[in-house]
């Protein structure tokens, strides 16, 4: 194997001078960056094109709001019955979800604490009806949600049970990628995962036919949740 | 080298007679060529875009080395190991050690156009490990035992029927060949292969210098699969794959999902740091970075064609290649097909032998050159593919006999009259509806598929001499 000096001495050799030890000039970027109004119309613009993606998407602003979407969406499910561990979620949820949850009597499977062993967890997940989730930011241009890792979490929420519902408040929309990108690198080294979710997973490998949830959630829920909006 | 000739011919006649391929090969690149340009409009002035793109991209590669060496630190600070491959012998050496030492059993694998660059699927399975694509075109030409034909949609070329054939043995029973039931298929045997595999093999979309962060652009969940559940994560990635920061990450995201399926941004825009932190709940505890030169190196240090090197791998290029969108990229031979794998591949593979007709499957109509959202000067490449392969001596000896017969015709004005009256004679009987329609090799080879114009009973020389001559007779009656 090659020692990366080496490897990168050749490149140097390649390229006709000595390898910069200083970071080199980042080149200056003109892009028309997407801009919405305000957290209204913010709001508006994420909801639709969530939707656009086929994904389901509310506004809510108390508990009860959120316990009438949560029935209709999955009033149908077994969700209430304690041994089938049918929802699991992250340790921690926004306020508004804690509390529909438990006026609905849903019991949380908290995914981080589920097992010990992690193939456990990924069996309690795999088996689950709806992974909950919060979210760091939103973006409305793209219709994504975007969530670090870290240990009161879990990656296979959002990831193994075949229905997702991501929790947001409407603070957190942006309008770009770039203001995410740039809100990551201002909290300095990266979580292990950062993920962006832009609807449920996709293929349209056999004859160009779309078909949702090949792997990932068939079903992406979000409630955006109204709080002291941004302007 | 006759031999490869004959290889390609047979290759491109199989493929022209494939009506299901042509069909779905216009199918697949009419809808991703017009998602693009949808998506394309609602990022304001493309152009910009795709300006910003090409900056940044010939900005890292003039500074790879820098940025690699980067790259590699912040990997190892993180706690990942990064393992240098110079040639494709070498990555799969890498990945197949790895594998010993984890004896794994059970490798699933995301979607890596390095992989297949080295073959490593073989090179496993040789040894009895059991490796499984897990993306759903990719797992589908695995059972077929062929390469992509796509870069994007890899299976694009078999039918919904054919799908159901390859999968029944598989499933042990019937398939419907309706597309839900075969997702639905694909999605309940891959589950038990993703809760139970050993280690993880991605791909690498961008690889962010500065955060030693991998980024991985999927819409299946699969990627994340691979990279979240099993306890070792390789990576595998061409060592011109970089971005220096989140900065410039942003352009090339909405460069590369708007090109690729016209989607703003993939179902699953995955940015990974890894290994998992401690205490967290999922995700590898080992990752290991296996970054390839595999000649790249050479591209990197010739002026010509380092440009190469920016492509990010979008597919816009096949989808408006008039050529891809006749033969689909079976044709080709290489695993890289379309524009940029006619570019890449005789650079890489080093084997004008092999590789030599690559440049020659372009129309230069310079499509590829607008579509690359990197602005790639393709087609200007092509031709200096071309050029290149020539003064290296490849060219065939009966295409070097037709030159030098040119040359020896063109440059004595009498040879030429001669060689003109003599081919208006002679094409006498290859002449249908005033074209010629065949004739004796190696002008059979043109006219087996097109006609050419006749030689003029006239030629354009006699002309002249006549006008002058006439102009001669009437001098003592000058037109005013």
């Amino acid at each position: 194997m090659t020692t990366p000096s080496d490897f990168i001495s050749q490149l140097a050799t390649k390229l006709g001078r000595s390898t910069p030890s200083q970071t080199p000039d980042p080149v200056p970027i003109h892009v028309p960056e997407y801009r919405l109004s305000g957290p209204e119309e913010r709001a508006t613009v994420f909801l639709h094109n969530w939707q656009a993606l086929g994904g389901k998407g509310a506004i809510v602003k108390s508990t009860d709001e959120t316990v009438q979407c949560l029935k209709e969406w999955f009033g149908e499910l077994p969700l209430d019955r304690p041994a089938q561990q049918a929802i699991v979620a992250w340790d921690l949820l926004p306020t508004i979800a804690e509390s529909a949850f438990t006026t609905l009597n849903w019991p949380l499977v908290r995914y981080p604490q589920s097992a010990l062993d992690t193939r456990e967890r990924y069996a309690i997940a795999a088996q689950a009806e709806l992974g909950v989730t919060g979210a760091d930011w939103g973006i409305a241009l793209s219709g994504t949600v975007v969530m670090n890792s870290n240990p009161q979490r879990g990656r296979a929420v959002s990831l193994l049970p075949p229905r997702h519902l991501t929790f947001i408040e409407t603070s957190k929309l942006q309008d770009n990628l770039f203001e995410v990108l740039e809100a990551i690198s201002a909290t300095g080294s990266p979580p292990a995962a950062i993920e962006l979710i832009t609807g449920p997973s996709r293929t349209s490998d056999i004859e160009m036919d779309l078909s949702i949830g090949v792997h990932g959630p068939v079903e992406v829920c979000v409630l955006l949740i109204e709080d002291e909006l941004k302007d | 080298m006759t031999m490869y000739k004959e290889i390609v011919e047979k290759r491109v006649d199989k493929a022209l007679a494939d009506d299901f391929l042509r069909k779905a090969t216009r199918r697949a690149t009419d809808r991703l060529r017009l998602g693009k340009f949808k998506a394309a409009q609602d990022l304001g002035d493309w152009e910009d875009w795709r300006l910003a793109g090409e900056a940044i991209r010939t900005q890292v590669v003039a500074n790879l080395d820098f940025y690699l060496k980067q790259l590699i630190e912040q990997v190892e600070k993180n706690g990942g190991h990064v393992h240098l491959a110079k040639t494709p012998v070498e990555a799969v050496d890498i990945v197949r050690k790895l594998v010993h030492e984890h004896d794994a059993k059970n490798v699933i694998k995301s979607k890596s156009m390095v992989s297949e660059e080295i073959h490593l699927n073989s090179a496993l399975e040789s040894e009895g490990v059991s490796v499984i694509e897990t993306d759903l075109g990719e797992y589908i030409i695995q059972v077929a035992g062929e390469p992509p034909s796509h870069i994007i949609v890899p299976a694009m070329h078999k039918t919904r029927q054919q799908v159901a054939d390859l999968f029944e043995p598989i499933a042990g029973h019937t398939l419907s060949s309706d597309t839900p039931t075969l997702t639905k298929f694909v999605r309940q045997e891959m589950r038990e292969k993703f809760l139970h595999g050993d280690i993880g093999i991605t791909g690498c979309n961008f690889a962010v210098a500065n955060t030693g962060s991998i980024v991985m652009v999927t819409n299946e969940g699969n990627g994340r699969m691979v990279s979240t559940l099993p306890r070792v994560q390789i990576t595998l990635m061409g060592m011109e794959r970089i971005v220096p920061s989140f900065r410039e990450l942003d352009v090339l995201l909405n460069l590369l999902g708007r090109s690729a399926t016209g989607q703003r941004l993939s179902s699953y825009t995955t940015i990974l740091t890894p290994p998992k932190h401690s205490s967290d709940s999922d995700g590898p505890e080992e990752f290991h970075l296996v970054i390839l030169d595999h000649n790249r190196s050479e591209i990197l240090g010739d002026t010509t064609f380092r440009r190469a090197l920016n492509c990010i791998r979008c597919g816009a290029c096949f989808n408006v290649c008039p050529v891809y969108r006749q033969i689909g990229g079976h044709a080709y031979g290489s695993v890289y097909a379309g524009p940029i794998g006619s570019v890449i591949t005789p650079l890489l593979e080093k084997d004008w032998d092999k590789w030599g007709h690559l440049p020659y499957f372009s129309t230069l109509c310079g499509a590829c050159t607008e579509g690359c959202p990197v602005r790639i000067p393709l087609h200007d490449l092509l031709v200096k593919l071309r050029a290149r392969k020539t003064l290296s001596g490849h060219t065939p000896q009966i295409e070097k006999r037709i030159f030098q017969g040119y040359r020896y015709m063109f440059t004595h004005e009498k040879r030429l009259r001669q060689a003109l009256r003599m081919g208006a004679h002679l094409q006498r009987p290859f002449v249908k509806h005033e074209r010629i329609v065949g004739g004796p090799p190696p002008l059979s080879n043109w006219t087996k598929s097109r006609t050419l114009p006749m030689v003029a009973s006239k030629s354009f020389m006699q002309m002249w001499s006549e006008l002058k001559l006439s102009e001669k007779s009437s001098n003592s009656d000058p037109i005013q």
